[in-house]
């Protein structure tokens, strides 16, 4: 149970940090009788923002972010490969061409099939 | 069993218990977007567990790759599920999976 | 050189995948004069469709010819193993595989066009899965397993959802996506689990510790070998589509097109059932696992039972023929999974189970082409009365329709006879009484729905005014048909042949 401790003391430091500042901040701020508007906007001092966040994206973003996630997550195999390429040996230099070959393939099917147009 | 023993049994327990929330997150949530996200979980929960058991067995890094094998799959899950999702939104307007009841007896 | 050799089919299908995905990219869109297009693969399904078939066929023969040749004499083989066992029990069911996914794609070369499906996408992903498919049969390690099933699904689930502005296309695709991924994440969760026990991740090694539970100085679990075994069979249950884990079939394939279904119900049950029977007997073969008492045979006999009642009492039901081909898949996994019960006990059932699948693949990919050949562009034959008097006005297209309904429902001279007869004679030479009868039960109840669309074909005349069903022209899908018209003949009359590859396939998988 001792071992618990630690978690419990934490737990109470990390809850209290919270809501000391939101009380903080409850406490000290100053109450102005009429907000100016600028100090009601997004940027106090900037660009006046166009239109509303919540906007609907166009697809080809979408597209063009699902190509990078596939690609971009195909590292995930060349920097346990780079790592290890000295113990394995020429085999595994050729079977890493082999998969970016086919990785590249898949790319140019990609640009062939339009997916990377952005029209 | 090496030393790391005692602690592996946490790394499970948390595993578990995080894929216990993508399975119940899947079951229990009707809108298609978070039950993928759900799947994502359990995946994720999976591949905790993997390094976690590839910790202890020492030798070898067989669970590590797996686990780069099982975020690999996971991505062109992805891809694949939120194309399925956007032609289903764009023809249907909504996520909610329980307007999925065309195909009936 | 041998390596590339035991290799080929896999290497032939593979590369084939990747060379027909740069001819859809960089050919000639075949569009009438006028039509703007950025598409390289519009209007190209026929030759695209050839092109598929014939790399999928080159795949089935040189898995015979490797088979002939003998895996065992290929030493070299042992290099990528286990990550890819090829022994004849892989060879047999890769020849499966391609013969289902040559016969699907020469169906979607007739389908697609008439249907105005115009998605080449469809033959590039067609081959990409059936590669996956091949490594399931071939799996011997879990990681080779799940990406291997990954790899087949993620084409499945795209083969669905291809018909462009269609919501049940995409409803079906949809459902089928969002429930694979579920089981496949859960039966990973038991690949892990199995790891961390074992400490192993290849199905030998596995088999090995699972053995060594209980003397002294073993350190697995029992209790995690058990729930891993669950979690797996649930994954594995779900893919063969068995009763509970049944639900998404009909929907799935209703949705899909045909082409598409048929490739569902044929490659993808076939490959989940290799990788089942090698899991359960290499994995989890001790004999503690592998027995009556306890272990996954009563599992999976309940499993059977359900699969076959629920599905034939369901079926007999449908209004839609679709829909009671999905059903009848389901049944058929039951059937399929009356020999797996049975290969606890007998090696024999393990090659009645990989010659029932063939016989079954022909037979159902027969009908859903002949489904296919009784519809035409904006009438798709979906219904019994659709097929209302098809007989007198296109008898060719009834009698091909009528001989794979017959091979179906298990009746002789055709392939599902005897595939049918195998497993029965195994299940009950293994002991399994009670299971053997009620596979003959449901046969006999399953003739009955089977029969029900051949009383349409020949008995019934569509009712005055109702739109006649128009039967399609397609070189495609007549070869398809005549193709797997030869199969279910030749495994119906002289089934000795495939039989002793069979057997050869058995040997291997404990």
């Amino acid at each position: 149970m001792q071992s618990w401790i630690p978690v419990l003391v934490y737990l109470a430091i990390a809850s209290s940090v919270g809501v000391v500042m939101l009380g903080a901040a409850r406490v000290l701020r100053v109450r102005a009788r009429h907000v100016p508007p600028t100090r009601a906007a997004t940027y106090e001092c900037g660009e006046e923002p166009a239109g509303k966040a919540w906007i609907r994206f166009h697809p080809r973003y979408y597209l063009v972010a699902l190509v990078f996630v596939l690609f971009d997550v195909e590292t995930v195999f060349l920097a346990p490969w780079a790592l290890a390429t000295r113990a394995l040996g020429g085999y595994a230099v050729v079977e890493m061409v082999v998969f970016v070959a086919v990785l590249l393939l898949g790319w140019v099917y990609a640009w062939r099939k339009g997916a990377l147009r952005w029209q | 069993m090496s030393a790391f023993g005692h602690v592996l049994e946490h790394y499970v327990l948390v595993a578990t218990l995080i894929f216990g929330i993508g399975c119940v997150g899947f079951l229990v949530r009707r809108n298609v977007l978070v039950q993928l996200m759900s799947i994502e979980l359990m995946l994720n929960a999976v591949n905790l567990a993997l390094v976690a058991y590839d910790r202890e067995q020492g030798a070898g890094s067989t669970g590590q790759t797996f686990a780069f094998f099982v975020i690999a799959v996971a991505a062109a899950e992805v891809a694949v599920g939120l194309a399925i999702i956007l032609a289903f939104y764009r023809l249907r307007g909504t996520v909610d999976g329980d307007v999925a009841d065309t195909l009936r007896h | 050189m041998n390596l590339l050799f035991g290799l080929s089919p896999f290497l032939a299908v593979g590369v084939g995948a990747l060379l027909l995905m740069l001819a859809e990219a960089f050919g000639k869109p075949n569009v009438a004069p006028g039509v703007e297009t950025t598409d390289a693969g519009a209007g190209r399904a026929g030759e695209l469709a050839l092109g598929a078939a014939v790399i999928l066929v080159i795949g089935a023969v040189l898995s015979v010819a490797v088979w002939v040749a003998g895996p065992e004499s290929l030493p070299e083989l042992t290099q990528v193993a286990p990550h890819l066992v090829i022994d004849k029990f892989t060879l047999f069911f890769s020849f499966t595989l391609c013969v289902g996914g040559a016969l699907a794609a020469l169906l979607a070369g007739g389908y697609l066009p008439e249907h105005g499906i115009d998605r080449s996408e469809f033959f590039p992903l067609l081959l990409l899965s059936t590669v996956g498919a091949m490594a399931l049969s071939a799996a011997g390690d879990l990681l080779t397993l799940f990406v291997a099933l990954e790899t087949m699904s993620l084409g499945v689930y795209s083969l669905i959802g291809l018909r462009r502005g269609s919501p049940r296309a995409a409803e079906a695709a949809l459902k089928y996506f969002l429930l694979g991924s579920f089981a496949a994440a859960i039966m990973l969760f038991g690949l892990a689990l199995l790891y961390g026990a074992t400490g192993h991740t290849d199905l030998a090694g596995i088999g090995a510790a699972v053995r060594s539970i209980g003397s002294p100085g073993s350190t697995v679990s029992a209790g995690k070998i058990l729930i891993s075994l669950v979690l797996v069979l649930v994954g594995l249950a779900f893919k063969v589509s068995a009763v509970p884990f049944h639900q998404w079939t009909p929907d799935a394939y209703e949705g899909a097109p045909t082409p598409a279904a048929t490739y569902m119900a044929v490659a993808v049950k076939s490959a989940a059932f290799a990788v089942l029977l090698r899991v359960l007997l290499v994995g989890f073969g001790d004999e503690r696992l592998a027995s009556w008492g306890a272990g996954w045979p009563p599992a999976l006999a309940v499993l059977a039972v359900l699969s076959m009642t629920v599905a034939n009492l369901v079926a007999g039901r449908q209004e839609s023929v679709k829909r009671m081909l999905a059903y009848s898949s389901i049944a058929h996994a039951g059937y399929a999974l009356v020999g797996v019960v049975a290969a606890m006990r007998s090696p024999e059932a393990v090659s009645a189970v990989a010659f029932y699948l063939l016989a079954y693949t022909v037979s159902t990919a027969g009908a859903f082409g002949a489904l296919i050949l009784c519809g035409s562009r904006g009438a798709e034959a979906v219904s019994y009365e659709d097929l209302a008097g098809v007989g007198k006005r296109h008898p060719a297209a009834a009698l091909a329709f009528s001989l794979f309904l017959f091979s179906l429902a298990g009746l002789p001279p055709t392939a599902g006879f005897f595939g049918k007869l195998y497993v029965f004679r195994t299940a009950i030479d293994s002991g399994l009484y009670t299971l053997a009868i009620l596979g003959l039960v449901n046969s006999v109840i399953g003739a009955y729905y089977y029969l029900r669309v051949m009383v349409y074909l020949y008995m019934r005349e569509p009712a005055p005014g109702a739109p006649r069903a128009v039967t399609m022209r397609s070189g495609f899908v007549a070869t398809a048909l005549v193709a797997a018209a030869i199969f279910v003949l030749l495994l119906g009359m002289a089934p000795g042949f495939t039989l002793d590859m069979a057997s050869g396939a058995a040997l291997t998988a404990r």
